[in-house]
């Protein structure tokens, strides 16, 4: 039961890099479903190729519909892959039985958006269902229930209902139950689309902490930016069945080059003018005018004091319009928008700072 | 009212009891594991075998839409083979359980088709077979609904007790047509039609509050 957990968690315990083989490959898969009659078929997934590390938290992200669903459900044979191979530890699962995949099933938890708890069962029952379903001694089954309901914070609701939890309460359920049989993989399907932000926090803190401490894989599919760069090491965007940008999250969301991503992007770290300089902004610069610049800060230098040294070195006045710093997978990133004097040489020495600091920046317009 | 005639009150109303609680035992031991079947075998579904669902969705309803008088005197040949008899209470309890398996098996269908999609999903996602699917899943959660559905097959079997009369099957609808209709005597059928509203009433009450105590959905913290 607590067994199988043993290697990684070292390993992550102790600071060692995960191992390199992936714990889930996806090679050129691709799922098709018969269309309804009358219909063609509709081709869901395509030339899916993506790794999911060993005690990584991996997250794909995309608007409904694209396939997400589809993808995560591969992993634990709910969908079969029409085309492609799946590898889960070097093995290669794509013609498993249902047999076959209902043992692997017990090394594999899953949460669902909408919890899926059973409301004849109080929580205790809930979170033992899966054990009872593996065949585990009722002794056994109490204690690693107790573990669990202790973990998730929720030891004194182990005789109330469904029924009587909060949302986000019935996801630490979900969760609790997840793990109880000790799997090394934890798929999450829209884990927190249904909550609101203060809980979408802490489920997504709990997550973290699942990660960590027990060393599990978390694979997880959402349509929500923030929950991607919360927790997420790496994130796949995935866009009419087919992954359109793949890598480690800070840089996909810092620099994305896809125009999906940058559209998820904008959404969260983006920047506007404000309303009323906005409609005034033009492109050429008239005498007197001043213009209006886009700082990207990213990583370290996010946190360089920019400002004062523009306006104390090089004495030109700088003008904050609008900004927001924000973190990504725990490291700075944010955009500034300011106006300086239009005119050279104030300008010209302005950019050449700013890209001493090795800054981004970008002229966006002019104001009077 | 003479004490004979409260006696066959007394007597009809055991009768009545009798049949009624046979032909549900049986016919919810035969209609559970059948209503079932019918929730899931389907195209797609967990035990998919959708000739077998069609061909028996096509004899519930062929043996639902026949009149219960007409299938009372349809399956006599099945009722003596069954009974050793055609008439009497004991006889009456064949035709009665024919009718009552697949309106049961109907019901217990309709229930758990109502039990969300989700729950069997997650119970797939943790490696559960199909009949622990079945065990764990479908029925605890449709047993508010199967119990209301219950209650009502029950309370249509008291119906469809009083026309077993018709084949010399005792009982309350038996005892009203002979004494209180073909031998006028109105307090002996306002006798029975009180005692039956008293049974329909008692069996609805203890269905309505055991389906709200098996319920957990609509407890708020």
């Amino acid at each position: 039961m607590n067994a199988p957990l043993k290697p990684d968690a070292f390993r992550v315990g102790i600071g060692i890099p995960p191992l390199p083989e992936p714990i889930i490959r996806f090679e050129r898969v691709g799922k098709v479903f018969a269309g309804r009659r009358g219909q063609g078929e509709v081709e869901a997934l395509a030339g899916i190729d993506l790794d999911v590390p060993r005690g990584a938290i991996v997250g794909v992200i995309g608007r409904s519909g694209a396939g997400k669903s589809t993808l995560i459900r591969l992993v634990n044979g709910l969908e079969r892959a029409s085309s492609g191979r799946i590898l889960i530890e070097g093995e290669d699962v794509t013609g498993l039985s249902e047999a076959g995949w209902r043992a692997r099933r017990r090394t594999t938890g899953m949460i669902f958006q909408h919890f899926n708890l059973l409301s004849s069962r109080t929580v205790f029952d809930n979170v033992a269902l899966p054990l009872e379903i593996a065949g585990t001694p009722k002794a056994e089954i109490t204690a690693q229930v107790e573990r669990l309901l202790d973990l998730v914070g929720l030891a004194d609701k182990r005789e109330r209902y469904p029924a009587e939890l909060s949302g986000g309460q019935k996801q630490r359920v979900g969760i609790a139950r997840a793990l109880a049989t000790g799997p090394k993989v934890l798929l999450c399907d829209e884990a927190t689309s249904a909550l609101d932000p203060e809980t979408t926090q802490s489920i997504l803190a709990l997550l973290k902490q699942v990660n960590r401490e027990l060393g599990v894989t978390i694979l997880l599919i959402t349509h929500e930016i923030p929950v991607i760069k919360e927790i997420c090491d790496r994130v796949a965007v995935i866009e009419g069945g087919r992954i359109v940008e793949e890598g480690d999250t800070f840089s996909v969301l810092t620099q994305p080059r896809h125009p999906t991503t940058a559209r998820f992007v904008e959404a969260v770290t983006g920047v506007d003018l404000p309303a009323h300089l906005a409609g005034r902004l033009r492109a050429e610069p008239r005498p007197g005018d001043a213009a209006v610049l886009r700082i990207t800060f990213t990583g370290e230098n996010a946190t360089a004091p920019v400002i004062s040294r523009l306006s104390s070195i090089i004495g030109v006045d700088v003008n904050i319009l609008a900004g927001r710093i924000d973190a990504i997978a725990g490291k700075p990133f944010g955009s500034l928008l300011v106006s300086v004097p239009a005119r050279e040489p104030e300008l010209g020495a302005v950019l050449g700072a700013l890209k001493n600091l090795e800054l981004k920046v970008e002229v966006i317009g002019h104001v009077a | 009212m003479s004490p004979d005639i409260i006696r066959l009150i007394l007597q009809a109303t055991a009768d009545t009891l009798t049949m009624v609680a046979v032909a549900a035992g049986i016919g919810t031991l035969l209609g559970l594991p059948l209503g079932v079947f019918l929730a899931t075998s389907k195209r797609g579904e967990l035990f998919a075998a959708p000739f077998a669902n069609a061909v028996l969705g096509a004899l519930v309803n062929a043996t639902r839409s026949t009149p219960f008088i007409i299938l009372v005197v349809a399956i006599i040949p099945f009722t003596r083979l069954l009974a050793g008899t055609s008439i009497g209470t004991a006889a009456a309890i064949v035709p009665l359980t024919v009718a009552s398996t697949p309106f049961i098996a109907r019901l217990i269908e309709g229930a758990i088709r109502e039990v969300d999609q989700g729950l069997v999903e997650a119970a797939r996602s943790m490696g559960a077979t199909p009949v622990q699917i079945v065990r764990k899943v479908l029925v605890p959660e449709a047993l508010p609904a199967i119990v209301l559905g219950l209650t009502l097959a029950i309370v249509s079997l008291l119906g469809f007790s009083a026309m077993v009369g018709a084949v010399g099957g005792g009982g309350l609808g038996d005892l009203g047509i002979r004494y209180g209709y073909q031998r006028f005597m109105p307090d002996v059928m306002a006798a029975v039609v009180a005692v039956l509203i008293v049974l329909v009433q008692t069996v609805q009450s203890i269905g309505d509050r055991l389906a709200r105590r098996l319920n957990k959905r609509l407890r708020h913290a």
